[in-house]
């Protein structure tokens, strides 16, 4: 689904990928654990074609074509979808409005007949209890006055409405409480089959503890230094990141 | 327009026969102070960020009856639900358009004067106060009696229109008894290429009585708008502004609220939204001069191209005005890198028990939220413009009669959908 071959880059004219290759097939769950600075950004930022990111070199391929030159809205159509570390506050702009717009340009795109106010409310309901979200916050600005645990779970929320191919989870588990954070992981473990593709962005590995990763990937200073199972997230835990240095 | 110009107009004016000679003193004495005082230039304070010369390059002339239309005119595109409307055409009142409101006293400009015992208010604190008072040639009075609570708003649909360069002059007097209320609309529209409109509005409220004013500002985009409004507010009173601005190369409010009773409030909050050359000008003042009031300014423009606009909002709080809560917010937002703004808050206090706040700020789009939307598979276009939305609804929402906001809303909409770019 995912294939990335020798990808160089980064941002401001900075490299800070050193030839990354990797291949998400469909129904993986990949997780990619670093440091702070080890690019794990950069490399989501990259896949969903954030302004201001340069590929030097090497090519990312969604489903066998290169979407390097694709916008991000482009990406997102075709079914890549990142859970955002940082939800951006949107004020004045009503949340049911946002997801029915997005949910509603990707029907649109699939050729699909849009939904109306009743047919979308009727969807977002189900959704909703998914997360376990108070409907009160479908009447607020996009994730304003929301909690951080609140945020991810509007994330989460997103990726239950718009059914990606690929989710990036970018460090989905910062900002929340352990409760928080098993509904979250509830809603990815239901969400996963063997259609759909994960890529899990990770500073530790607590998270893994709800989300089982089929695979694990070391990012240190722009490069992946190490691969294996879940079990070498337990062994990241236990011994730190300064061994794989 | 030179002054030779002003001459001839003002001595064409004196000599209508159907304006009464009680006026004519006050008349000849504002256009001479006007005379001396002069058009504002950009050395003056208030006028630093304002050209003129879409009035002062230009010739007008005075509207008269030929200007008027000869057959009823369309106005159905002007419609607003459940709402009584007076139409006034390049000045001139257009009876058989316009429905007669209930619960209020509808008066001739003179009607009024008489009733007042020609207590003339004339403010002079810039010259197109005098030049109104010079000129005024049209407009309505409202005069709604105590505990008398009008139901349907009442608007007066100013149309200027057509290939002459007229000077329109509009006076209007709002004022409301104790304990009532009205929702009062100005709606200025037009194709005229060519026009200058002078308005004053003098509005005082009653004790406890309540004003929804909302001002629609969509001329066409020649013309020159200046709207100069004094409020006056007894105890209890509550004064509700709204302006919706989206036309005139021109428009400059001024809006002066006084409070003057214990435990009146005000709200003056304005949207605008400008494109092309556009210059959309905002002077409030709003000043206390008694305790326990409460006022506040909200104005959000919207400015793409080489647009610019003004905000210049002062709050006064006298040492008497005790407990005075205030505040004062401007957000711009520019859609452009040749569109400028200038917003200046200003505080002036003289009291020490206050809570007075403001605020100002002036930028693009936010990229992380453009970049957020556009990652759920919105297009740049309809992310732009939902951030744009997002930004006006706060202000779109304060308008509380539905079919009014609603009408301001489609409009806004409108303006969104052709003036977002790549």
């Amino acid at each position: 689904m995912l294939e990335i071959k020798n990808l160089y880059g980064g941002v401001e004219g900075k490299t800070i990928l050193n030839g990354i290759n990797l291949s998400i097939k469909p129904g993986e769950m990949h997780a990619i654990m670093g440091r702070n600075g080890s690019g794990k950004s950069t490399l989501s930022n990259i896949i969903t074609g954030r302004d201001g990111y340069m590929v030097t070199k090497g090519d990312v391929l969604f489903n066998g074509e290169s979407i390097l030159d694709w916008s991000p809205e482009a990406r997102a159509l075709a079914g890549i979808f990142m859970s955002f570390q940082y939800p951006v506050v949107i004020p004045g702009v009503n949340n049911t409005y946002f997801l029915k717009a997005a949910l509603n340009a990707k029907r649109k795109n699939a050729g699909k007949k849009e939904l109306d106010a009743v047919g979308f409310l009727k969807l977002i309901k189900e959704k909703l209890k998914e997360v376990d979200m108070d409907p009160k916050y479908l009447q607020r600005a996009v994730n304003d006055g929301f909690s951080g645990g609140e945020k991810k779970r509007n994330e989460i929320l997103q990726m239950l409405t718009l059914e990606p191919k690929l989710a990036i989870l970018d460090e989905t588990d910062s900002g929340l409480d352990i409760d928080a954070l098993k509904i979250v992981a509830d809603g990815v473990n239901r969400y996963r089959n063997s259609n759909r593709s994960f890529l899990v962005i990770t500073h530790y590995q607590r998270l893994l503890n709800y989300i089982e990763p089929d695979f694990v990937h070391v990012l240190i200073d722009g490069k992946f230094v190490k691969s294996g199972g879940k079990e070498l997230a337990l062994e990241l835990e236990e011994k730190g990141y300064n061994w794989l240095e | 327009m030179s002054f030779t110009s002003f001459q001839t107009e003002f001595d064409k004016m004196m000599s209508r026969d159907y304006f009464s000679d009680k006026v004519h003193p006050m008349r000849e004495e504002a256009f001479s102070k006007f005379i001396e005082m002069g058009l504002p230039t950009k050395k003056w304070e208030d006028w630093r960020f304002t050209n003129l010369s879409s009035i002062s390059e230009r010739e007008f002339r005075i509207s008269e009856i030929q200007d008027a239309p000869n057959s009823d005119i369309d106005i159905s595109q002007y419609d607003i639900n459940d709402l009584d409307t007076i139409v006034i055409y390049n000045g001139h009142y257009q009876e058989s358009l316009s429905s007669m409101p209930s619960g209020v006293q509808l008066v001739s400009g003179l009607e009024y004067l008489s009733k007042t015992n020609w207590e003339f208010k004339s403010p002079e604190t810039s010259p197109f106060d005098l030049l109104n008072t010079a000129f005024m040639d049209s407009g309505m009075s409202f005069m709604v009696d105590q505990n008398v609570v009008v139901e349907k708003p009442i608007r007066m649909l100013f149309i200027s229109a057509g290939l002459e360069s007229l000077m329109v002059t509009p006076r209007i007097h709002v004022d409301l008894g104790e304990s009532s209320s009205l929702t009062f609309i100005e709606h200025h529209v037009g194709d005229s290429t060519s026009f200058f409109q002078n308005e004053s509005v003098f509005i005082s409220l009653g004790q406890n009585a309540q004003l929804d004013h909302i001002r629609i500002q969509s001329n066409s985009i020649s013309t020159s708008n200046i709207a100069n409004i004094n409020v006056c507010q007894n105890s209890d009173s509550q004064y509700y502004f709204f302006q919706y601005a989206d036309g005139s190369q021109l428009n400059r409010l001024n809006i002066k609220t006084k409070l003057i009773g214990e435990g009146a409030n005000c709200a003056i909050n304005g949207l605008a939204l400008s494109n092309g050359t556009q210059h959309l000008d905002h002077h409030i003042i709003t000043d206390h001069l008694v305790p326990n009031c409460t006022s506040s300014q909200n104005f959000k423009s919207i400015l793409q191209d080489q647009s610019s606009g003004v905000f210049n909002g002062r709050t006064i709080v006298w040492q008497n005005a005790q407990k005075t809560d205030s505040n004062q917010s401007n957000k711009n937002l520019l859609l452009s890198k040749n569109a400028l703004m200038n917003s200046n808050p200003q505080l002036e206090i003289y009291a020490d028990d206050v809570k007075c706040a403001h605020g100002s700020s002036t930028g693009a789009l936010g990229e992380d939220a453009l970049f957020y939307l556009r990652s759920r598979g919105l297009n740049v276009l309809s992310a732009k413009a939902l951030l744009v939305r997002g930004f006006a609804t706060e202000l779109l929402d304060k308008v509380k009669h539905g079919g009014i906001r609603d009408f301001i809303t489609d409009r806004f909409d409108l303006w969104l959908m052709e003036n977002t770019k790549e």
